[in-house]
C-alpha cells in the first residue's frame, strides 16, 4: 500500500507499470491466441465441438494429414515462387523508382506521393482493379499483347492453371512497389549529398558510386524492407480472395490461403492450424533478420 | 616538373546563377603552382560557391575554369584529378580508415599491396598509424580531419581544396591543425585553395588572401598587403581583429590634419595633403592607437569600458561611434577618465564616404 502511494506521489515504479501494461498487452492479444492456435493444431476440431474450449488430443495426426494431403506440395512451391517473385519484384522495382525519385527534378517528391496511391487502397479493392485488367475478355493486358503482337489470343489469366498464380503475383508487385519504394526512398535520403561528391572527386563513375556507396550504406534497410516484404507477403489474403480464391484446381494456392480455406470453408480447424502453425514459424525466422538488421544500421 | 612560376588554376569571368540569386559575378583569379590561397568572406559572399565550381561539384553559367592549361569547364570532378576536404570531412562510414585513405586508388585499380604500402605511408605522415582498422564514428574529430587530409594527399592531386577544414574543432586543435596544414601544403610543394569565414585562419596560412563579399572579388593579394592597404571600407573591416574603427571626418583647413566626428574635439596629422573641408570615412585599427596623456595630445575621449586579457587591454570609449584602443599589458584606465590619443599619420586609413573606396 506504502507502494503504491509511492508510486502516486514520486512516479517511483511508474516505468514498470508502463512495461508491464504493454507486456500484458502483448500476451493476452498476441501471445494467448498463437499459443491456442498451436494447441488447436494438435487437436480434432469440427463443426460439432467447435463451441467448447477443450478438445479431443489426436496428436501429430492432422500434421500427417496436411503433409500427405495431395495439394500440400502444390501448395509448398506455389507458396515459395509467390513470396520469392513478389517480394524480388516489389524490392527491385521499388529501389529502381526510389533511385529515380532521388535525383532532384521537378515534381519529384509530388510524383513520388502519388505511388502511394496504390498502396493505400485496400487489397480487396486491388483485387478487383486487376480482375478488369486480366480479364481474358476485354482485358487491357491482353489488348496490349496482343496489339504488340507479343500473344495471338487472349489469355484467360484467372481461370488457366498455367497463369492463374502469375496473375496474383501481378497484382501483389503493384500493390507492394510502393511500399517498398517510400522505404527505400527513406534509406536513400540520408545517406549524406557529401559522400557522393567526396568519392566524384576521389573518381568514381556514377555505376562505382552505387556500388561503394549506396549499396553498402542501404544494407541495413534493404535488409528491413526484405524481411519486411517477405512477411507481407506471407500475410496476403484479400488479392487470393478477389482474383483466383487459389484456383484453379489449386494452381494458385498458397500457404496463408489454404490455412483459411481449411478452417472456414471445410471446418476442419486442426489442420488450418498446422498450416498456420509452420507459418508462424517461417514468419518468426525472417523477423529475427529484420531485428537483426535494423540494429546493425550503419551509424555515421 | 613545370616551373614554380607557373600557373596551376585560372578562373576566367565565371558567372553562377541560382535561379534568380547571382552566386558569383564575373569572378577572375589566377592561382600560381604551389601557393596557399585562402577564400575568405562573410556567409553567403560566394566563397563555397567557388569553391565548388573549381571541384566541378557545381556548374558555371558562364566563364571558363582551366587547370594546369587545360579547360575544364563542364568536365566532372573524377577527370579533374582535384582532392577535397570537406568541412563534416565526408568519411565513408561504412570503411574503415585505410579503406577511407585508398578509395581512390582502388578505384584507380592500383594493385592491393600497393594500396596498403600507401596507406601505411600516408598514415605516418599524418599520424594515423594505429588507427588504420578504425571506423570514423570510432575516431576523435581531430583524428577524423586528418583521415580526410590523408585521403587527399594519398592522391597526389593537382590541387587540394579545403572547404572551412577546421570549423568542427575546438580552438587549442584548430590553431595546431592550421599549422599542420601549412606544414603539409610546403612539404608536399601543393596547390591549395581554401575556403574560411575566419580571417585569421586566412591571414596565418595563406600566401595570398582572396576576400569576398556578395559574389564578388572585393580586393586579394599577400596577407599583409590586405591587412596594410585595404582597397575599401569592407576589407579594411573584415581583415584585422579586433576590427578597425570607422570614423566621419573632415580634412582640416591645412589639408595634413583631419577632425574626427567623435564628442571631444579631436584632429589627427595624415601622411597625405587633401583638399580642406572634405568629408572622408576614418579607419583606425585598434592596435595602431596609441593612448596617453589627455593634456599633450591633440585627440581624446572618454573611457566607457575597459576589458583586460592580461596580455593586452581593449579599451572602448564612450563616444559614438564607439572606438577600440588596444592598451599594451594591464591598463589603469578606468570608466570616466579622460584619455589622449595619437596614432602615426602613415597608419591613418581614408576612405570615400560615398564610395567607401580608399583614397590614394
Amino acid at each position: 500500500m506504502q507502494r503504491i502511494a509511492h508510486t502516486i506521489r514520486d512516479g517511483v515504479g511508474f516505468d514498470v507499470l508502463l512495461i508491464a501494461f504493454a507486456l500484458f498487452y502483448l500476451f493476452a492479444f498476441a501471445g494467448l491466441p498463437i499459443l491456442y492456435n498451436v494447441i488447436l493444431s494438435f487437436q480434432q476440431v469440427d463443426m460439432f465441438s467447435l463451441g467448447s474450449l477443450f478438445h479431443e488430443i489426436t496428436g501429430w495426426e492432422n500434421y500427417v494429414a496436411v503433409f500427405n494431403d495431395p495439394l500440400a506440395s502444390r501448395v509448398f512451391w506455389n507458396t515459395i515462387v509467390f513470396t520469392a517473385a513478389s517480394v524480388f519484384f516489389q524490392f527491385s522495382i521499388g529501389f529502381a523508382l526510389a533511385l529515380y525519385f532521388n535525383q532532384r527534378f521537378p515534381g519529384a517528391s509530388w510524383i513520388r506521393g502519388l505511388f502511394l496511391a496504390g498502396w493505400v487502397m485496400p487489397g480487396l479493392v486491388v483485387g478487383v482493379l486487376w480482375n478488369w485488367l486480366l480479364s481474358g475478355d476485354f482485358g487491357v493486358i491482353n489488348w496490349v499483347l496482343m496489339s504488340m503482337g507479343f500473344i495471338d489470343e487472349p489469355i484467360f489469366w484467372r481461370s488457366d492453371t498455367d497463369y492463374s498464380l502469375i496473375a496474383v503475383i501481378l497484382a501483389n508487385v503493384w500493390y507492394g512497389v510502393p511500399f517498398n519504394m517510400i522505404l527505400l526512398a527513406v534509406g536513400l535520403a540520408a545517406i549524406p549529398d557529401d559522400l557522393y561528391e567526396a568519392a566524384s572527386l576521389d573518381g568514381a563513375t556514377t555505376w562505382q558510386k552505387f556500388w561503394t556507396i549506396t549499396l553498402p550504406m542501404m544494407r541495413s534497410t534493404i535488409g528491413a524492407v526484405i524481411a519486411l516484404g517477405i512477411i507481407f507477403t506471407l500475410q496476403q489474403f484479400d488479392l487470393f480472395a478477389a482474383v483466383t480464391s487459389g484456383g484453379p484446381a489449386g494452381s494458385s494456392m498458397v500457404a496463408q490461403y489454404w490455412s483459411w480455406e481449411l478452417s472456414f470453408r471445410q471446418f476442419d480447424f486442426g489442420r488450418g492450424a498446422v498450416i498456420a502453425v509452420m507459418m508462424i514459424v517461417v514468419v518468426l525466422g525472417v523477423a529475427a533478420i529484420y531485428v537483426r538488421s535494423t540494429r546493425q544500421e550503419t551509424r555515421l | 616538373m613545370t616551373d614554380a612560376t607557373a600557373t596551376q588554376i585560372t578562373v576566367e569571368n565565371v558567372d553562377k546563377h541560382y535561379g534568380t540569386f547571382h552566386a558569383l559575378k564575373g569572378i577572375d583569379l589566377s592561382i600560381p603552382k604551389g601557393q596557399f590561397v585562402a577564400l575568405v568572406g562573410p556567409s553567403g559572399c560566394g566563397k563555397s560557391t567557388l569553391l565548388r565550381t573549381l571541384a566541378g561539384l557545381e556548374g558555371i553559367t558562364s566563364g571558363a575554369i582551366t587547370i594546369e592549361g587545360e579547360n575544364v569547364t563542364g568536365v566532372p570532378p573524377r577527370k579533374r584529378d582535384l582532392a577535397m576536404v570537406f568541412q563534416s570531412y565526408a568519411l565513408y562510414p561504412h570503411m574503415n580508415v585505410r579503406d577511407n585513405l585508398t578509395y581512390a586508388l582502388r578505384l584507380k585499380g592500383v594493385p592491393k599491396a600497393e594500396r596498403a604500402q600507401r596507406a601505411e605511408e600516408v598514415a605516418a605522415t599524418i599520424g594515423l598509424e594505429n588507427l588504420l582498422d578504425r571506423r570514423p564514428r570510432e575516431l576523435s574529430g581531430g583524428q577524423r580531419q586528418r583521415v580526410a587530409m590523408g585521403r587527399a594527399i594519398i592522391r597526389n592531386p593537382k590541387a587540394f581544396l579545403f572547404d572551412e577544414p577546421l570549423s568542427n574543432l575546438d580552438a587549442s586543435l584548430r590553431v595546431r591543425m592550421r599549422k599542420e596544414i601549412r606544414a603539409l601544403h610546403d612539404r608536399l610543394n601543393a596547390t591549395s585553395v581554401y575556403v574560411t569565414h575566419d580571417q585569421i585562419e586566412a591571414m596565418t596560412m595563406a600566401d595570398h588572401v582572396v576576400v569576398m563579399r556578395a559574389g564578388i572579388i572585393e580586393q586579394h593579394g599577400a596577407p599583409l598587403d590586405l591587412y596594410e592597404r585595404p582597397a575599401n571600407r569592407f576589407v579594411a573591416g573584415f581583415i584585422g581583429s579586433p576590427a578597425m574603427n570607422f570614423v566621419d571626418g573632415v580634412i582640416a583647413e591645412d589639408g595634413r590634419h583631419v577632425r574626427l566626428g567623435i564628442r571631444s574635439n579631436s584632429t589627427i596629422a595624415i601622411d597625405r595633403t587633401l583638399e580642406a573641408g572634405r568629408e572622408v570615412l576614418v579607419g583606425l585599427r585598434p592596435e595602431h592607437i596609441a593612448l596617453g596623456d589627455a593634456q599633450d595630445a591633440s585627440a581624446a575621449f572618454t573611457v566607457g569600458a575597459v576589458e583586460p586579457t592580461g596580455a593586452v587591454t581593449y579599451v572602448f570609449s564612450d563616444d559614438e561611434p564607439e572606438l577600440i584602443a588596444i592598451a599594451d599589458g594591464i591598463s589603469t584606465l578606468k570608466r570616466g577618465d579622460t584619455v589622449g590619443f595619437s596614432i602615426d599619420p602613415g597608419l591613418v586609413h581614408l576612405f570615400d564616404p560615398e564610395t567607401e573606396i580608399a583614397i590614394p
